[in-house]
């Protein structure tokens, strides 16, 4: 019975919200009532708003898993957060809630007097949100798979349509309470587990320790571990990266088919071809003929209760050994499994796809090193993190809810201090994944670390219920920001696209209607959209989506409050071409991922493909600078009256009377 | 509105506000620069300092995973006390201006350059 514990939690989290919604949609009758509330909303509270819409699904689940999975290098994720909240603070925070502009598309056309370019801005608002929901879908059907064991497309579907109704019905009103709340819930939800489970399993530092006392070794599974794997539509999550440390053995209740076996590390020209002693598939019961996953025949299946052994070997060149710092190369078979099936390894075996302690612990690891230049992706993924925090949607609209700039400010302090706590636990949660739950490499299930560690507790019921705690926090993550986005999507549709430009003369009940059918369409696309990149790590879709606002708000936004000789031939110029070309290049990187795109392209374009921030952000910024030099004449005859809104205290008089309240 | 001595002096008022706060977001954001971009070349170059042990902690993990933060919120409360101060001097723009005291600058011919965005009811229900 104690597995329906879980359940209980996440109906108990999602009754709370609605219903906060609801109360909170009473108390704010109209619209202006909502920005006067807005106004007097404390710094702290509306710090834990922000901190609560900002805090997705990527930083509660994908953080950990990611960290899980490539260690070290992670930890740039929460730290570019961080850091992003820091140059908002710096460049945008003030100033924006100056100018008074509560959305992107109205601080494009406020400071360039241009219709049309708050057109542009609003096909970006729909490009960043949609980025941003696919991970946040994953991660609903992740959650119910792993809690409810549902397939996961009916997560998505369920969780997608609740939130979805939620939102069209017009339960995100009080949205200032609600977000504040689920900022609470989830940092409860992140830290109090922990302390439980770091008393049973050992500390942060105490199995951290280990990795740097033993660096040559790698996790191993504790008991004979039952491992659910995917097929091929799940690419890249149905390949197994045996162990380079010694002989794995896997066994198949009900037989396998392999679609591909291949040395881990990639061969190089030249290279010799994969040995026979690379492994082999192991007979079963009626003895049936041995094949070697050296010279491994795609259509030669593995049968029911039989089983592979996969072996370290040595890689040669015209039968040499190949050489690095003078000791010889060695790697391990990988397979892709064809179709889902279930494998058995013994109590003992080293763990598939994890990295040896050595590589997982020190900085350069499995993620920024897979191309072969970390150095740049490391720069490249700072980049889209600090600019894009800068760029999405979703938050700048908060700022707004300050009551004027010196309170934005303080409030964004308050927002770094509330993050900054949160992410001191969640690498933590990776940590001890890695030593109490290794299994989950194997199958590619890290990003679910976060809902399974607490079942590894010999208590069942306790670990049930630390479980239905960190459900319910990763409940009101995807809530809280999926709704946050929807909110921005449909409001940029029905406002800006409804109302401004399909039908200006449209009236308010008319919007409000528009909002509602442009709610239900966002969240029906953003479900479709989840359901396509169950296979994709969390915390990378949601770098996608920042590099996407780095490349084109974040220099809108800087440019914009910053230099006069912006105009709106550059600024839309360098938006359009940055922010295009950088969701080119991960669209396209996704593609080759999936190998749905079959290209070889050489390791330095993949790494700027997949991280697209080093080279689009100052593209974009290049732009700007370069096309507003060229229309100079454009710049808006009264810039420097802009520039004093942006920028001149409140006391000078300057941006007090054009809000009206 | 953009006519006669003010627009002149708002170019001027302008460019003295926007002066004294880009020098001080720079300088703040210099350090993170510094810091943020500096830490991949230690890990890279000095790979020895950067993994040896404090306590069970690498230094570089515990540096970039614990000690990070609250050095984030030092350097922002910095900024933000910083801030202030330049917002209190420039309040008394003349000072800023190095002007006599003489006709006052009118706010008023900025207030009514009225944006087409000023939240009205129906605007607001989207949210």
């Amino acid at each position: 019975m104690t597995e329906y514990i879980p359940v209980l939690f996440v109906l108990a989290i999602t009754a709370v919200t609605v219903w906060l919604g609801i109360y909170a949609t009473r108390q704010s009758q109209t619209a202006s009532d909502f920005f006067v509330a807005g106004r007097s909303v404390s710094v702290f509270w509306n710090a834990s708003a922000i901190s609560g819409e900002y805090l997705s699904a990527a930083s509660f689940m994908g953080i950990a898993g990611l960290l899980m999975k490539n260690g070290y290098d992670v930890l740039w994720y929460p730290v570019g957060y961080a850091t992003g909240y820091l140059f908002l603070l710096l460049f945008i925070a003030g100033p924006l809630r100056r100018f008074g502009a509560y959305t992107i598309p109205d601080f494009a056309e406020g400071r360039f007097d241009s219709p049309l370019f708050r057109k542009i801005a609003v096909t970006f608002v729909l490009l960043i949100g949609f980025f941003y929901t696919m991970p946040q879908m994953k991660a609903a059907g992740v959650t119910m798979n792993a809690i409810l064991g549902w397939p996961y497309w009916a997560g998505i579907a369920v969780v997608g349509t609740v939130i979805t109704f939620n939102v069209a019905l017009g339960g995100m009103k009080g949205i200032t309470f609600v977000q504040a709340f689920q900022y609470w819930a989830k940092m409860f939800a992140i830290a109090a587990p922990v302390f439980v489970l770091m008393n049973v399993f050992g500390g942060y530092h105490t199995r951290l320790g280990e990795n740097a006392s033993a660096p040559g070794d790698a996790p191993r599974v504790a008991q004979d571990t039952t491992l659910k794997f995917k097929g091929a539509a799940s690419a890249p999550a149905n390949a197994v990266s045996f162990s380079t440390l010694g002989d794995t053995r896997m066994s198949f209740p009900n037989g396998a088919k392999i679609d591909k076996v291949s040395p881990v590390r990639k061969a190089e020209p030249g290279e010799d071809r994969m040995p026979r002693e690379a492994g082999s598939t192991l007979p079963d019961r009626a003895n049936q003929p041995v094949h070697s996953l050296g010279e491994w025949n795609p259509n030669s299946g593995v049968p029911p209760r039989a089983g592979i052994i996969a072996r370290p070997f040595t890689v040669t060149k015209n039968s040499e050994p190949v050489l690095k710092d003078g000791k010889p190369v060695k790697t391990a078979p990988k397979i892709e499994f064809a179709e889902p099936t279930t494998a058995v390894l013994p109590a003992g075996s080293y763990v598939p796809n994890a990295p040896t302690n050595k590589k997982w612990l020190e900085p350069f690891g499995p993620l920024t090193s897979k191309h072969g230049y970390p150095l740049l992706y490391t720069y490249s993924l700072i980049i889209a993190l600090v600019c894009g925090t800068a760029g999405l949607p979703h938050i700048l609209v908060r700022f707004y809810t300050n009551p004027d700039g010196r309170a934005a400010k303080r409030t964004t302090f308050w927002v770094m201090v509330l993050l900054g706590v949160f992410y001191v636990f969640t690498p933590i949660w990776g940590v001890l994944g890695r030593s109490v739950l290794p299994a989950l490499y194997a199958n590619n299930a890290t990003d679910s670390v976060v809902i399974k560690l607490p079942t590894a507790l010999s208590s069942p019921v306790l670990g049930q219920v630390l479980a239905g705690i960190t459900s319910a926090g990763a409940f009101a993550a995807f809530m809280s920001t999926f709704s946050g986005l929807l909110v921005s999507m449909s409001g940029a549709l029905a406002h800006d696209i409804y109302g401004r430009m399909l039908r200006p003369q449209s009236s308010g009940a008319e919007r409000l209607r528009a909002f509602k059918v442009a709610a239900v369409a966002c969240g029906v696309v953003s479900m479709l959209l989840g359901y396509l990149v169950e296979t994709f790590d969390i915390a990378m879709m949601v770098g996608w989506a920042f590099a996407i606002g780095a490349a084109s708000y974040f220099p809108l936004l800087l440019l914009g409050s910053w230099w006069r000789g912006l105009t709106k031939y550059g600024a839309a110029a360098g938006m359009l071409l940055g922010g295009t070309l950088s969701l080119l290049a991960i669209v396209g990187s996704m593609l080759l991922d999936k190998k749905i795109l079959a290209l070889d392209v050489s390791p330095l374009t993949r790494s700027l493909m997949e991280q697209p921030a080093i080279w689009g952000v100052p593209l974009a910024l290049g732009v700007m600078v370069v096309v507003s030099r060229l229309t100079a004449r454009h710049v808006p005859g009264d810039v420097d009256v802009k520039m004093l809104r942006l920028h001149a205290p409140e006391e000078m008089g300057f941006s007090k009377n054009y809000i009206e309240h | 509105m953009n006519d006669g001595p003010d627009a002149a002096r708002h170019a001027r008022l302008a460019h003295a506000v926007m002066r004294r706060q880009a020098a001080l977001s720079i300088r703040v954001a210099a350090i993170f620069v510094v810091l943020v971009f500096g830490l991949p070349l230690v890990n890279l170059y000095l790979p020895e300092l950067a993994n040896a042990r404090a306590g069970a902690f690498t230094w570089t993990w515990l540096f970039l995973g614990v000690l990070f933060y609250p050095i984030t919120w030092l350097l922002s409360g910095y900024f933000i006390r910083a801030s202030d101060r330049i917002e209190a001097e420039c309040a008394d723009w003349r000072a800023v201006l190095g002007e006599e005291a003489g006709e006052p600058l009118e706010p008023g011919g900025v207030g009514d350059v009225k944006p087409g965005f000023v939240a009205s009811d129906e605007e607001a229900t989207r949210r």
